[in-house]
């Protein structure tokens, strides 16, 4: 206890100035505090988002089929406990592994708290809790299997392992559209946080390739193509997405021919990957401008060839410096998904709005709009701290002290 | 590492296989530069060859174009009885055999040493991993740094990622080895282990054409020393001569400065 008096002292009030600094932040944060804390416990009616919690969570997805949800939130959950705890396991050679640090530690911790404290919070049944708790039993569980297990398995097996994700994502998209035998649910009843997040990771996966084609397009020396995807890139940044996804919805009927224009969502998603792309472009092109020019003619005078010295040499070591701004992206593109709410698809901003518009909520605006700023904080938090983490991974600093 | 005497060196230039024949070699820059004007060189096999000359003399662009990392507009250069076109095929056939050593190292910062040296010969030539890695850590006890092999450039002192550099471009077993300036980014002491290296290569018979400011390397080591000046081949001559009698002008003014 001495010892935490003494570096309090040590870091809030270690000269007069510093001690009126931090008193006074101290007393904004804790009036800021305490007004949030009455309103959220004595004014706020948090009725609204109980009642409406499936809305949130999943649109109007029929309820017999939101089983598909449920395992597809499983397979996530278990692929999430594989890879973390595969990431663990097999740390570079030049590091000792720690199985279980300590931020990992919390972050169960945190996990097991929240799958048992929010359902509870949103009154879901029983039934519907007992689901929350066992996934999260299912991603700690294999968390600790890989990380424990992990090592052992076959080299084979280990490089098979990543092909799992984009499998998933395809099983993924069939749970939730439907097909292979399973009811087709159009894309009209998907909402919320299920098309929020469908949506941004679609355009995510796959603004990442385009982006890249036209920021190598950009630096090829082929003058068409340069010219090209300068004028894409330039075009689609000087033009507000709001715009593009209005054209979007009007024009793609008229530009493709009759049936395969496609289907409303789709169509935004295609905007919102086209419109992305183009600003993943600037920011792989910056990291490949960071690649010193020696690289090249280092990969190329051990004769390889252009593609495997980018492939092998340059892209590496580009996206490694332009993971930070590639992810800012990728966190904006998540929020930008909101704008989708203007063009009449129902994700989060969207079905917020319905919920507004209820007659028996009305008034309780605050509640919505501080839920859905909770939610989206949560996922873009967790897309900066995936990227933290494999940035650390691919380690800046032998990159940096590099000659 | 042993490390041998001059005198264990045989000096006599091997005649007969010409390894390099570079031939009224003339190179403008976009900019319009005049950087190669009408260079001549024939390398044997087993050679070294040093390249010595002022700075901007044209030195580095010179051995640059043996394996195609600078264009030329006129002349012809002949590698390994392959002569340099723009045939695409023939220049990514010459760059398997001619290793190249930076002034920068530029190592693979993103790669531990031994994929450093195993990337190219893997993807190059197809061999198979293990036999590679093998080969890898014969080449790193070889050039003294064994122990490093599982470190990545950035923690290395620059000695050894040279030392890397050299073992990298000897992974794909070239039959020449052209050195651009090896020594000139590192600290004074880390000059010698890198020497000791190249002398060591030297001592098998590797093809080298080096470019260098060691005088000393080169009175010991080179079968023959090249002057070069304002982008033209001064003087080609053995070294014992080159440094005590050399028989051009601006040579003697050259050797006036540096020694």
């Amino acid at each position: 206890m001495n010892t935490l008096l003494r570096r309090l002292r040590h870091d809030l009030f270690a000269t007069p100035a510093d001690g009126l600094i931090s008193v006074v932040l101290l007393a904004v944060i804790a009036g800021g505090a305490s007004s949030f804390l009455r309103w959220a416990i004595s004014q706020a009616r948090w009725a609204v988002i109980q009642a409406n919690s499936t809305l949130f969570a999943v649109g109007r997805y029929p309820i017999d089929q939101q089983w598909r949800l449920w395992l597809l939130t499983a397979l996530l959950a278990a692929a999430t406990g594989i890879s973390w705890g595969m990431l663990r396991s097999h740390p570079r050679p030049d590091r000792v592994g720690i199985l279980w640090p300590r931020n990992d530690r919390i972050a169960v911790a945190l996990l097991v708290a929240l799958s048992l404290a929010l359902p509870l919070m949103l009154g879901l049944s029983p039934a519907v809790q007992l689901r929350w708790v066992s996934m999260v039993a299912v991603l700690v569980l294999l968390r600790w299997l890989a990380g424990r297990f992990g090592p052992q398995l076959p080299a084979s097996l280990k490089r098979l392992l990543p092909l799992g994700l984009p499998l998933l994502y395809l099983v993924g998209m069939v749970l939730i559209a439907g097909g292979l035998g399973l009811v087709s649910v159009s894309p009209s009843e998907w909402g919320g946080l299920l098309l929020t997040l469908l949506q941004s990771s679609f355009a995510i996966l796959l603004c990442f390739p385009l982006g890249l084609l036209l920021a190598l397009g950009r630096r090829s020396e082929l003058p068409m193509l340069r010219w090209g995807s300068v004028l894409y890139i330039e075009f689609i940044r000087g033009a507000p997405l709001i715009t593009l996804l209005f054209l979007g919805q009007n024009m793609l009927g008229f530009l493709l021919p009759g049936g395969l224009a496609p289907e409303r969502v789709w169509r935004a998603a295609w905007v919102l990957t086209l419109f992305a792309a183009a600003y993943l472009a600037e920011a792989v092109r910056s990291g490949l401008a960071a690649v010193p020019r020696g690289q090249l003619e280092a990969a190329r005078s051990l004769g390889m060839s252009m593609p495997q010295a980018f492939a092998s040499v340059v892209l590496p070591q580009a996206l490694r410096v332009a993971l930070p701004s590639m992810v800012g992206q990728f966190i904006s593109l998540l929020q930008d998904t909101t704008l989708l709410s203007l063009i009449g698809l129902m994700e989060l901003l969207g079905t917020a709005r319905t919920v507004m518009a209820n007659p028996a909520f009305l008034g309780h605006n605050g509640e919505v709009y501080f839920t859905l700023a909770v939610l989206f904080w949560c996922c873009c938090a967790s897309l900066g701290l995936g990227s933290r983490a494999l940035e650390r991974r691919l380690d800046p600093a032998a990159i940096s002290r590099s000659g | 590492m042993s490390q041998p005497t001059p005198a264990t060196l045989s000096r006599t230039a091997p005649a007969g296989d010409v390894m390099i024949e570079a031939r009224a070699v003339e190179k403008w820059y976009p900019n319009g530069y005049h950087a190669l004007r009408g260079c001549d060189l024939t390398v044997n096999r087993g050679e070294v060859v040093v390249i010595m000359g002022p700075s901007g003399s044209g030195k580095s662009t010179f051995i640059r174009t043996f394996n195609a990392l600078e264009d030329f507009q006129k002349g012809t250069i002949t590698v390994d009885g392959i002569t340099l076109s723009d045939d695409l095929r023939n220049i990514d056939t010459i760059r398997r055999e001619v290793g190249m050593v930076f002034q920068q190292f530029n190592l693979f910062p993103h790669l531990s040493v031994l994929d450093n040296l195993c990337l190219a010969p893997v993807l190059v030539r197809k061999r198979p991993k293990a036999e590679v890695q093998e080969q890898a850590h014969a080449l790193l006890k070889r050039v003294g740094i064994a122990e490093q092999a599982e470190k990545y450039p950035g923690q290395l002192s620059g000695g050894q990622q040279q030392r890397v550099a050299i073992a990298r471009a000897l992974c794909m077993e070239p039959r020449i080895l052209l050195f651009d300036e090896p020594t000139s980014s590192l600290d004074p002491e880390m000059v010698r282990e890198v020497l000791e290296v190249m002398q060591n290569l030297a001592a098998d018979h590797i093809t080298m054409v080096v470019v260098t400011h060691e005088v000393k390397f080169a009175r010991q080591v080179a079968h023959r020393v090249v002057l070069m000046a304002e982008g033209e081949v001064v003087e080609v001559a053995e070294p014992e001569q080159f440094f005590t009698n050399p028989s051009q002008e601006r040579s003697r003014r050259f050797l006036d400065q540096i020694l």
